[in-house]
């Protein structure tokens, strides 16, 4: 089977693998200046919560640099037999919660050119996400047409938590240069903190577990908000992809938004389609975590009505603690061949379809 | 848990010396990894599967948790009679495989011997 996993995560060791990488004022920024943690940590907003058993699963241990490929090799790509690996990067996305939005851009673009050198080249299934600080769209902007054209790079990612909801015109820049380049916007949980102070509706939770089965909230935000400001209609082509923020609450959103929006469209006369259409027609979701409910069949009989057949992308989320594998995902299996991977060709256009299967229609 | 021998077949699994408490042994055994724990009054076997999402069950961290109680204290009890899967963190008691959260949950345990130096399980159906 093709299999495409849209959320691996390449981890490094320490945060100094970005000091080449880094113009030499920033270089001294990292080296000297204030981090959240010991040296080789990386600069980021905290956030109100800490894991208690840290974010990794415990059975992935690298010693070195080099580990944080060659386990990842044995452990996830090999033994699983995955196709293609979207690198998600994991810390860098927290670049947003900083203040300092010249240091963010700073701290993504020297994380994207060590990605570009250090991770890419290593194996023919990788392929790589520019990632952005949504706090300078402008600055965000440039750096996709920076580097955007890379022929391994696959999409734009940016954190879920954000100081406003992604439809917002003050982000229509960064969608304006992916539609440029031709590359999806993605959003991944995360960004919690710092000044993304809005993560969790209501305040912040006590509890890391609480925290995590709310990673939804930010989600249905954005969606909602890409779509009522219009952003599908601005760039039609354009895909927004929602990693690692859960499935099954698109249905009763839909079904709200739909409700609403009959009788309230004069409010948003540049909507031309239903809120469900916009986003069966543009977005897209990641399937980890895949909710586990007792019955199995509550969960495909919700995944339905989001068309989830078309409209889920496999997520491993490689290494973390929540990791969903290839060959434990409860979704129907008649849908396998086109969540597995199928789906993400129609997406990732950049992704070479596997000789022997044609593409979906 | 003793030496005794018995008419049940068993199977070598590694040296004593190899199992320490709180740093099990990961054995291969044919195609079954197995881990070998040691406890405060023997040894214990199980199956390197879980049985929640067929993690790597036995290279999670040996650890206690949390007694159940009725207000907001944090009593940490059963140290080094658990282990934490790797992946999701599910927590199982050693002995018995049961999960905490659902006992109807159990990774696979063998029965132990210690012949000396060596340790040995029942592996039958």
């Amino acid at each position: 089977m093709f299999i495409v996993d849209t959320d691996v995560h390449n981890y490094w060791s320490s945060a100094e693998v970005l000091l080449p990488y880094l113009e030499p004022y920033w270089r001294d920024f990292l080296v000297r200046g204030e981090k959240p943690g010991p040296t080789g940590s990386f600069p980021h907003g905290h956030r109100p919560w800490l894991h208690p058993e840290g974010f990794s699963r415990h059975d992935i241990k690298p010693e070195s640099e080099e580990d944080n490929y060659l386990i990842m090799k044995e452990k996830h790509l090999d033994f699983y037999d995955i196709d293609v690996a979207i690198l998600t990067a994991d810390e860098p996305l927290e670049a947003s919660t900083l203040a300092n939005y010249h240091y963010a851009n700073a701290l993504v673009k020297a994380y994207n050119d060590y990605m570009i050198e250090w991770w890419l080249p290593k194996d023919r299934r990788f392929k790589g996400s520019i990632i952005i600080s949504p706090t300078d769209p402008h600055g965000a902007a440039a750096e996709i047409r920076r580097i955007g054209g890379h022929k391994d790079i696959v999409q734009v990612l940016a954190s879920h938590g954000s100081q406003r909801p992604y439809g917002d015109p003050f982000y229509h820049p960064i969608f304006e240069a992916c539609a440029e380049v031709g590359l999806p916007f993605a959003i991944h949980f995360g960004g919690q903190g710092g000044v993304n102070h809005n993560a969790v509706a209501s305040g912040p939770t006590a509890y890391y577990w609480e925290t995590h089965a709310l990673l939804s909230q930010p989600a249905m935000t954005h969606v909602v908000s890409m779509i009522s400001n219009g952003v599908f209609e601005k760039y039609p082509d354009l895909y927004f992809i929602v990693i690692e923020c859960g499935v099954s609450w698109v249905p009763s959103l839909m079904w709200r938004l739909d409700a609403n929006f009959k009788a309230l469209r004069k409010e948003t006369p540049w909507l031309k389609m239903l809120p469900s259409e916009y986003c069966r027609r543009n977005v897209r979701f990641s399937t980890q975590p895949l909710e586990q409910p007792q019955n199995v069949k509550h969960l495909w009989e919700t995944l339905e009505h989001m068309d989830g057949q078309n409209t889920l992308l496999f997520a491993s989320d490689y290494p973390h603690w929540d990791f969903d594998a290839p060959t434990n995902l409860h979704i129907p299996p008649a849908w396998r061949d086109k969540v597995m991977g199928l789906n993400a060709l129609e997406v990732y256009k950049r992704i070479d379809a596997p000789a022997a299967t044609a593409r979906v229609a | 848990m003793t030496a005794t021998a018995t008419a049940t077949a068993r199977t070598f699994a590694c040296k004593v010396a190899e199992v320490a408490v709180g740093k099990p042994r990961i054995v291969t055994i044919g195609r079954i990894s197995v881990g070998i724990f040691q406890l405060d009054d023997g040894y214990a076997a199980l199956l390197n599967i879980c049985p929640h999402r067929a993690g790597q069950l036995c290279e999670g961290p040996v650890c206690g948790t949390t007694r159940h109680t009725d207000r907001a204290e944090f009593i940490y009890e059963r140290a080094g009679e658990l282990i934490r899967c790797a992946w999701h963190g599910w927590e199982f008691d050693i002995r018995s495989g049961k999960c905490l959260v659902d006992e109807k949950l159990k990774a696979r345990i063998f029965p132990v011997h210690v012949d000396g130096e060596d340790i040995y399980l029942e592996m039958g159906r």
